[in-house]
Formats: C-alpha cells, sequence, structure tokens
C-alpha cells in the first residue's frame, strides 16, 4: 500500500509515532500521554481509522470521578474534619461554636465533621464541653479522602485506577446526580480501545522515516513573520489533493459571452450594431419589406398585437406615401406592386418585434454608403413554446449597402460568416425564398460537430424595399440562425434552457 | 411553407422517369422544394416560394425540374387570349349581377378524356387545398370546386341567392339545409360560412335546370359535387375576389390536369358588366404581361458577366421562353405563373436557370468601420463591474405573465404592455422591469447555496405617452441579492461602488408608494434632477407572492440615462 505521510494531520502523525502494534490505544491514555483534548484524541481516531490504520478491538465502560466545585474548594482548603482537627491542635480545646465561627464552617457541618472524627478516636469532648484532639494525627481514612481531592485537582480519576480503599472511600464522596454538595461526580463513559492495524504500523514505519515528528509548523500566522519563529522550523507539507470547498463567483452568463463574442466578431469584420425598440408597427415589420399586407406571415397567429395603444401616432414620412404607393401600383421602383389598397390605419397599427429584419428597414433612410450594419435583436413570435421554439429569441440581422455589391458580394460574405462565425468547414448556397430580397440565397454549412444544417438566409433587398426607403444602392440582406451555435456551444439541448431563471442550473454552465 | 404529398408513382410517371432521392435533393432547389420525407411510395415535399403556387404539385415540380433538365415543355394549347378565343362549344358560366356584393368573380373550365385514379383525385383534391388555403388566403380570395361535368346542363349559373330559402344536400350530409343552416350545422359552414354569412344574399351555383353545384366558398352539394375515382368528365369552378388570382389558379390547375391526360375544355364565362379582360372571357385565359430587363441590370445584380444567349438559355431551363435583343431579356411568362413583379423576379429565375454553383464568391470591396451601439459599450462595463461584485449574470425571456409582473409585484398594471392576442396568459405582458425576472430566479432557486447575487442588462418596455408608439424600450440593469442578513446597508454600498466607478455623482431620495419595497428602506437614485433608478429591500409581501423565505434587496438603473 502507497502511504502519503503528508496526508497525514499532525495529530495522526504524533498518535502513530507514540503507539505500538498490540497495545491497546485508548482516548484516556492518549489524552495522558500525549496530552490530547479529548476532541482532538475523536478526532485523530476517526481519521486514523478511516484511513485503515487503527481497527477497533473492543469497548469498555468506565467510570469517572470528576471533582466539582465543591470537592475543588474543599480540595484547596482542606475538608472540615482537617481543619477541625489541625485547628484544636494548634489552638487547643474550644467549644463547638467557637470552631464553627473561627473556621468561618456550619455550625452542623462543624457538629458532622465532629461526629466522624469522635467515631474514628481522633478527638473526644471534654469536661468542659470542648472539643480536644485524643490522637497525633487524622486517621487514614481522612488522609485517604484529602489524596483523593488532590488527585482529583489534576484531572478526573478513573475507578479502574482506585484501589480498594480509594473505592470505599470514593463511594462515601461521590455521587452520580445532585453533585453539587458532593466533592466529586460519577461519570460513566464508553470507551473504545482501538489496536494498530499492520498497515497503521507501516505507516507509522513511513512516518519515522520521512522524520516527520507533527511538530511542524502549520498555517503561516502573521505573529509567526512578526517574531521570526518560523525560522525555527520546518513547514509540514500539505495533502495537496486535499477537497477543496466551493466557490460561487461572479460570473458573465455563457449565452452572453456567446453573443458578445459574435458581436466582437462582426464589429471584426466592419459591421456596425443597430438597435431598435421591442413595440413596432406594421408599417416597419412588414410593410416597408414588401410584405403585402394581406400576406400569411402577417396573420393573427403569427404577429403578437399590443393592446393598447393599439396604433402608433403615425408613420414617418415620405416613407409612408413612397411604400404604401409601392404596394398599390409599385411607385417609382420598376414594380408593378401588389395591385391592392393599401391600408393606412393597419399599417399603423403595433405589434411586437416579429423579424430582426424590422431594425435593417429601420436602418436604410438613415444608412451611409457604403454601409455594413448588424444588430442581435429580441423577436417574438406567436408559437407554442416548446425545445425549438421561444416565446421571445434572439435573431442576428445584418445589411450590406454598396454600389459594387451582387450576388457574388453576398456569396462571398456567407462564405466569410460561415467560416468565421460557425467554423464551417464546407459551405453550400441554395436559392431560398423571402418576402423582401430578390434572388434569396439560402446558406447551409458542414459544421464539424453539427453536420450540415441551414446556417442562415439572405439576399439583395428587392429595389420596392430600397427604393421606397430612398435607398438607391443594392443592399445585401442577411440574417444567421445562431441558436443552434450557442446550444452547441453551451452543450444544451433546449432553447429554453438558453434564458432558464434557474440560478444553480446558470451558476454551474460551463460554456465553451 | 406549403407541404405537399405525392405518391412516388405519380411522381416518377410526371418526371418521365425514377431517380433516388439523393438526385432530387440534388435538383430541389430549382424548385426551392425540399424533400421532407420519403416513407414506403410516399414522398412529402416543402416548398419555400410562397409566390409560386404552379410548385405546390407534383405534376408542378415536375414540370420546373423537367425543364431544368432540358426537356421541352409540353404544349398548352387550351388557352385563350385577348386575341384569341376557343369555342367554348356551348359550356357556359353566367355570373349574375347579383354576385357582386358577396363575392363578384366566378369562372371555369371542363376537363375530359382521362379516369381519374386514386392517386390523381388524392392529388387533385390536394392542390385544391393547398391553391385555396395557402394562396387562396383560406378560401377568402379563392375557393374550388370540382363537378362531374356529365351531370350538368350548361350554362351554369353563378349568382348571390337567399340563404334562407335556396337549400340543396351538401357533401357530408343526407338532408337538404339551407345555407344559413349549412353555416351553422356543416363543419365546412363553420370553418368558411364567415367568410360570407355578413352578406344579405350567399354566393350559389347551380346548373341550367336548378341542379346545385355548390355553395362557394363553403361546400359542393352531395349530387354534381360528389367527384369519384375513375370519373371521366370534369368541371371546374374557382370563385373569389381577385380576377388575376383566379385565373392563374384555373391555369395552374388546367396545366396540371393537361399533364395528367386531360383534355382541358375551354368554359365561356359572362360577367354582368365590364372586367379588365372583357365581359366573357374564355377560361383557361393567359393574361400575363410579358416581363424584361436588362443584361447590365443582370451583370449588376449577379455579378457576372455573362452574355444575352447565356441568360436565355437559362431562362429556359427554367421552363421561360425568352429573346435577346439590344440589351435586353424579354420573357414571355409562362401561363402557370404570375410573379414577376420587378425585372429582379426574372433576374432571380436567370440566376438559379444559371446555376447558383456557377457564381465564385468574391469578398464585399468596400472599406468601413465596426462599431458596437453605445448602449452595448456602457453594457458590457456595467456588467463587467456587476461580476467584479460577485454576482452572477442571468438572461431573462421578455414576455410573461400579469401574475409575475404586476399582481406578484404589487405594480401598476396601468404601466404595463399587454398583448391583445396572448397565446397563454403565461406570456401576455411585456416586462415593465427586469426585478420580476430576478425574483423569479429566487422563486425556483431556493436549493442553490446562498447567498445569490444575480443581475441582468436587457430590455425593458413600458407605457410612455410622450412616444410615438405610446410605448418605450429602456436598456437597463436589474440586481438581486438574497441572503439570511440582506438589508438596506448592502445594497445602497453595491449602488454606491457601481456609480463611483461609472463616474456618476448620485444623490438618494425617498422612494414613496412603491408596493415592490419595504417603505423607509428604499430609495430613488437621482442624476441632478433625473430619476435613474430605484433600489432597496424587497417586501416580504412580494416575497411570499414569490414563494421566497429569505431576506432580498434589489435595484434597478435605466442605462440609457447615463449614456450621456
Amino acid at each position: 500500500m502507497e502511504i502519503d505521510v503528508k496526508n497525514l494531520h499532525p495529530l495522526e502523525v504524533r498518535l502513530l509515532r507514540h503507539v505500538a502494534l498490540g497495545e491497546p490505544i485508548t482516548a484516556g491514555r492518549i489524552v495522558d500521554e500525549l496530552g490530547y483534548k479529548v476532541g482532538q484524541c475523536n478526532q485523530a481516531f476517526s481519521w486514523l481509522s478511516a484511513k485503515g490504520y487503527l481497527v477497533e478491538k473492543s469497548r469498555e465502560s468506565r467510570v469517572l470521578y470528576e471533582l466539582t466545585e465543591f470537592g475543588r474548594e474543599q480540595a484547596e482548603k482542606g475538608t472540615p474534619t482537617q481543619r477541625i482537627f489541625a485547628f484544636i491542635k494548634a489552638e487547643g480545646p474550644h467549644a463547638l461554636p467557637e470552631i464553627a465561627s473561627a473556621l468561618s464552617l456550619d455550625k452542623s457541618e462543624v457538629g458532622s465533621a465532629f461526629g466522624q472524627l469522635s467515631k474514628a478516636h481522633c478527638v473526644r469532648m471534654n469536661d468542659e464541653n470542648k472539643a480536644q484532639s485524643i490522637a497525633d494525627e487524622l486517621s487514614g481514612e481522612f488522609l485517604l479522602t484529602a489524596n483523593l481531592l488532590q488527585k482529583g485537582l489534576k484531572g478526573d480519576l478513573d475507578e479502574s485506577a482506585l484501589d480498594a480503599d480509594e473505592k470505599k472511600a470514593m463511594g462515601r464522596i461521590a455521587k452520580k446526580r445532585g453533585a453539587a454538595s458532593s466533592p466529586f461526580k460519577v461519570i460513566e463513559r464508553e470507551e473504545i480501545v482501538y489496536e494498530l492495524t499492520e498497515e497503521g504500523a507501516q505507516a507509522k514505519e513511513a512516518v519515522l522515516k520521512a522524520n516527520i515528528t507533527g511538530e511542524e509548523l502549520g498555517s503561516l500566522t502573521p505573529e509567526m513573520l512578526a517574531s521570526g519563529s518560523w525560522k525555527e522550523g520546518t513547514f509540514r507539507p500539505y495533502g495537496l489533493n486535499a477537497p477543496t470547498s466551493r466557490l460561487i463567483p461572479g460570473r458573465h452568463n455563457p449565452y452572453g459571452n456567446y453573443l458578445q463574442w459574435v458581436k466582437d466578431k462582426l464589429c471584426s469584420l466592419g459591421f456596425e450594431e443597430f438597435d431598435g425598440s421591442l413595440v413596432e408597427n406594421e408599417f416597419w415589420n412588414g410593410d416597408a419589406l414588401f410584405m403585402p399586407q394581406f400576406h400569411s406571415a402577417r396573420d393573427i397567429h403569427d404577429v403578437y398585437y399590443i393592446k393598447d395603444p393599439v396604433h402608433c401616432k403615425e408613420i414617418e414620412e415620405p416613407w409612408l406615401s413612397q411604400v404604401a404607393k409601392t404596394h398599390e401600383d409599385g411607385w417609382k421602383t420598376g414594380s408593378r406592386g401588389w395591385r391592392y389598397k393599401f391600408d393606412h390605419e393597419f399599417t399603423r397599427r403595433q405589434v411586437l418585434r416579429s423579424q430582426g429584419t424590422v431594425l435593417s428597414a429601420r436602418q436604410l433612410p438613415k444608412a451611409k454608403i457604403p454601409g455594413k450594419y448588424f444588430g442581435v435583436a429580441r423577436c417574438f413570435r406567436y408559437d407554442q413554446v416548446d425545445a425549438t421554439h421561444g416565446a421571445d429569441f434572439y435573431q442576428t440581422e445584418g445589411i450590406v449597402l454598396g454600389n459594387d455589391v451582387n450576388l457574388k458580394t453576398l456569396l462571398g460574405l456567407l462564405k466569410m460568416f460561415a467560416e468565421e462565425i460557425a467554423g464551417a468547414e464546407e459551405v453550400k448556397y441554395v436559392p431560398g425564398y423571402f418576402p423582401f430580397t430578390e434572388p434569396s440565397i439560402e446558406v447551409h454549412i458542414k459544421h464539424p460537430v453539427l453536420g450540415w444544417f441551414e446556417l442562415g438566409g439572405s439576399g439583395i433587398f428587392r429595389p420596392e424595399v430600397t427604393k421606397a426607403l430612398g435607398i438607391d444602392v443594392p443592399v445585401l440582406a442577411w440574417g444567421l440562425g445562431i441558436d443552434r451555435m450557442a446550444l452547441m456551444h453551451l452543450g444544451l439541448n433546449d432553447l429554453r434552457e438558453l434564458f432558464t431563471p434557474n440560478i444553480e442550473s446558470v451558476r454551474t454552465r460551463r460554456g465553451n | 411553407m406549403p407541404k405537399i404529398e405525392t405518391t412516388g408513382r405519380l411522381f416518377y410517371n410526371l418526371l418521365g422517369k425514377t431517380i433516388d432521392d439523393e438526385q432530387l435533393e440534388e435538383v430541389f432547389p430549382v424548385a426551392k422544394a425540399e424533400l421532407d420525407g420519403h416513407e414506403d411510395d410516399l414522398l412529402k415535399i416543402e416548398l419555400n416560394d410562397t409566390n409560386r403556387p404552379d410548385l405546390w404539385s407534383a405534376a408542378g415540380i415536375a414540370r420546373q425540374l423537367k425543364a431544368y433538365w432540358g426537356k421541352e415543355a409540353p404544349l398548352y394549347d387550351f388557352f385563350s387570349t385577348a386575341e384569341e378565343t376557343f369555342d367554348s362549344e356551348g359550356r357556359e358560366l353566367i355570373i349574375d349581377a347579383s354576385a357582386k356584393e358577396v363575392r363578384p368573380y366566378s369562372i371555369g373550365f371542363a376537363a375530359k378524356g382521362h379516369k381519374v385514379s386514386e392517386d390523381e383525385l388524392e392529388a387533385l383534391i390536394q392542390s385544391q387545398e393547398k391553391l385555396c388555403s395557402n394562396f387562396g388566403r383560406k378560401r377568402k380570395t379563392i375557393a374550388i370546386g370540382i363537378y362531374r361535368s356529365n351531370l350538368i346542363t350548361y350554362p351554369v349559373h353563378y349568382r348571390g341567392a337567399d340563404p334562407d330559402t335556396t337549400k340543396f344536400i351538401p357533401l357530408g350530409m343526407d338532408r337538404e339545409l339551407t345555407l344559413r343552416e349549412i353555416c351553422s350545422e356543416h363543419p365546412k359552414g363553420k370553418e368558411y360560412g364567415p367568410i360570407v354569412s355578413d352578406s344579405k344574399v350567399f354566393p350559389y351555383l347551380h346548373d341550367d335546370k336548378g341542379e346545385t353545384l355548390s355553395f362557394p366558398p363553403v361546400i359542393n352539394s352531395a349530387h354534381i359535387g360528389a367527384v369519384e375515382v375513375g370519373d371521366e368528365n370534369l368541371f371546374l369552378e374557382l370563385s373569389g375576389t381577385d380576377l388575376h388570382d383566379l385565373l392563374l389558379t384555373a391555369s395552374i390547375l388546367a396545366c396540371d390536369m393537361s399533364d395528367l391526360g386531360y383534355e382541358i375544355l375551354p368554359v365561356k364565362v359572362s360577367f354582368p358588366e365590364e372586367t379588365e379582360f372583357g365581359r366573357e372571357i374564355t377560361v383557361p385565359y393567359y393574361f400575363q404581361e410579358p416581363i424584361s430587363c436588362t443584361l447590365s441590370q443582370v451583370h449588376k445584380t449577379l455579378g457576372e458577366p455573362m452574355s444575352g444567349d447565356d441568360a436565355v438559355a437559362a431562362l429556359k431551363r427554367m421552363g421561360i421562353y425568352a429573346i435577346y435583343d439590344e440589351d435586353t431579356i424579354w420573357a414571355t411568362v409562362p401561363e402557370w405563373r404570375n410573379d414577376f413583379l420587378h425585372p429582379v423576379d426574372l433576374v432571380e429565375d436567370i440566376m438559379i436557370g444559371y446555376g447558383l454553383g456557377n457564381f465564385q464568391p468574391e469578398m464585399p470591396q468596400d472599406f468601413t468601420v465596426g462599431r458596437l451601439s453605445p448602449a452595448e459599450e456602457l453594457g458590457r462595463k456595467v456588467k463587467d463591474l456587476m461580476v467584479g461584485l460577485g454576482f452572477q449574470e442571468m438572461m431573462y425571456n421578455y414576455l410573461g405573465s400579469k401574475r409575475e409582473y404586476v399582481d406578484n409585484m404589487r405594480f401598476p398594471a396601468e404601466k404595463c404592455i399587454f398583448i391583445s392576442n396572448p397565446m397563454s396568459e403565461n406570456y401576455e405582458v411585456v416586462r415593465p422591469s427586469v426585478i420580476p425576472s430576478l425574483l423569479e430566479s429566487e422563486s425556483v432557486s431556493a436549493h442553490a447555496p446562498f447567498p445569490h447575487k444575480i443581475f441582468e442588462v436587457g430590455k425593458i418596455a413600458f407605457l410612455d405617452e410622450k412616444e410615438n408608439s405610446g410605448t418605450t424600450t429602456r436598456n437597463s440593469l436589474g440586481f438581486l441579492a438574497s441572503d439570511s442578513v440582506m438589508g438596506y446597508n448592502e445594497v445602497s454600498s453595491i449602488v454606491n461602488t457601481l456609480f463611483y466607478f461609472l463616474g456618476k455623482e448620485y444623490q438618494l431620495s425617498a422612494l414613496e408608494g412603491d408596493g415592490r419595497f419595504i417603505p423607509g428602506r428604499c430609495a430613488r437614485i437621482m442624476l441632478g434632477e433625473q430619476d435613474v433608478g430605484v433600489f432597496g429591500e424587497i417586501h416580504p409581501a412580494v416575497l411570499e407572492n414569490w414563494g421566497s423565505q429569505t431576506p432580498t434587496i434589489a435595484c434597478e438603473v435605466d442605462l440609457d440615462l447615463l449614456m450621456n
């Protein structure tokens, strides 16, 4: 068996060094011989037993006698019998009341002590009714009591250590209960007897060989540094694999960290962040994106409506007129439009933002050319909440404006996202469909862990979108579905976990 | 997005060959289609383009793929045009003026010469459903009926009828019901009746002898309207509100049925007044205008210096006939499509036909400066400070219940943004504060070792009359700490440290009448005259509402107000 002496506490070391194979080891013995406190002793036993170095051999009942306060006083001043005998020996015969007042004792105490002394033929009452001594010294019986008291001062007395006379004497002066007026209290204690095991003996050998005494220095204290006492000793090596305690640090949320990382990536690729209000109106949420007002994705079962105020006060001009006209007949965008009567009340109806592209649309009128923008936008969908649908969730979206952007630069951009953000090994493009882009492209990637999946949707904004919002250059629009990668990144498989309120779950979540 | 099912037998037959799923998946992007599943002989296909209803059938997909493979398109020679009208041989559909106020248009055509098989009938019914529900907005703008033509005595009449006296036996029932009874008693009536039930008259289709065809857009009659496997002569009728969409849908169905082997027979439709295409339209009718785009527009959008001939060849692969002349590509829109709103729509077809794989990705050349938003910059600074103060960052949903955000918090509902069509009461309010989110954590985390120190930097929104939307969205910091000993002094110290490092000098003023906190142990954080936040000891009544038994402090700061 490999014995690592560094795993032994000084209490264990000293105990091991002290005992030998075959010897009974008891708390009483260790307390006596090594000066341990009972608690320390029990700790050492427990540790050593757990390591298999000590084994329990038997349990013994022990009777101990503990000096009471009353007994302590008698031990220090002497017992009444001692004091009375010594007094009349020195001062000559005295009446009992005189003795009582001279020694500050109770009359009854003096009476009972005198009775004992006279019974033992040490004193007698003379003709003047005064107590006088008739022996040279106190008889053994009284000395025995005094001796026991003196021993009791040093510590509890073990019944097994008393001789027959002492036991007899103790029987008279010790009580189990109500011992306040007795000199000794009887304590019954069960004591376990241990023995060193073979392994324990080997551990002892190892300790001796390593020359560890258990007297090595423990924690370094300011006092040791101030006094320089550390120079006198050696430091006890600590067990390196001792159990550690749990710390609860302040921490960023791992999902938040991931989103920050994505944002930083996009910034590094030259994109500027945009943001917006959670409450939108149908104009920006759909009309400005050239989704006809009767489009199925604008149904009551897809978008959350605001109860009050139902409508916003106004839609910004000239965008409202231009967009409305574009829907109706194409306005000046080159389109034939959707051929229906644009509803100016519906367009002011308020909804919770249902797609991040809203922010792209809102950015268009104020965008710089060339310009690149992105947003990580919280969106809301009328969906049953489950492992793959949240009531609200993040979408990552953006646009690129420039005179020279086109399908090929869109593909290049998607490739860059796929490689830089998703760590894709292979990229595949397929034609897609979005109401606000033409052409539309979906990008599928082969991820080292997730395999093939759709990373995002993209396209070139329709002229009906851009021209109506005052932009005359092509605009690439893209959205990335990064939730799946975030889940993978965090080792989760349920979208609801991303926004869990469970503190312990978030505290212990590692992320990558 | 529409999803269709088709038997492999029907689909491969239409394709003219059997190909395996891998090959299908490879070519499907041409139709913006995805193979969703293939079990036994049943193929499940998802179509992504909501503007291409012609693709929502096995025949339509097969037509697109065959064109891409270079097969000559079949000749659909049954379309009348503005210039040329086919003889309808007595088949006529007469629209009465009374229909105008309820559902103005009805058109139709007939087909013969093919016994409909079980999977063809299923395919037809599926097309009918997909077109009516996805393209026809759940029958609101398009409803299709299929009838047994040989039982019909032409002309067929479409009119507005009295809902209480007009009666017939509808499909699925064995007794006569009035139109109004159908709306309340028949399952289809309950579903689609509301489209017309506000009108004085209801749409009604019957033949010249008075035999009922149907009550559009609700239900067919149990006799003429009960098409069965083996029927050889069919009449299709489409009613609705938009003539373009109806004509296109009729064209799609006619082409599909022609592909299945039917001979398409024209029907003359007479309207009570002039329409965009005349008073009489013989259906199927080709109404689409040609579309064109310049070659330079193709170059600019696609970034590829292809020739005019390349573009024309690409369009041919999409089933579109085009010619190139003087920098312009002139295309004839196929009978079954009407999705060319803008020249860019033609450009996309050129892209798909040319093959997306033939475009090499290029990096955008323009130099731009990346930048985080000011809110994000400040948010990060605040988050770092809170983490340094030993707090765990949390992230929460922004939708919740009234119970959580209002009742539990003793917070005024008048400040909150409610949803008018919540899916469940668990998600009916936008959170007006981060604090209830943090307390929700407390309510589910009693087992987590204390102290709890959590925060979020996120958005909140509440009503604000001054804004155009009547609401405002704010970037907000909320933090919470709970432990057996936790009180005002702790939270005040944290606020003090936070504001010191944010470089903001604040004063505190008494916060009164805020039920969330213990009175006298909460404060407003003031930057000059501006109230930027609150903090204090959470009221035990609030803790009780959340089921928490641990003393808790909380603070919320409006970060937007710190940003200047």
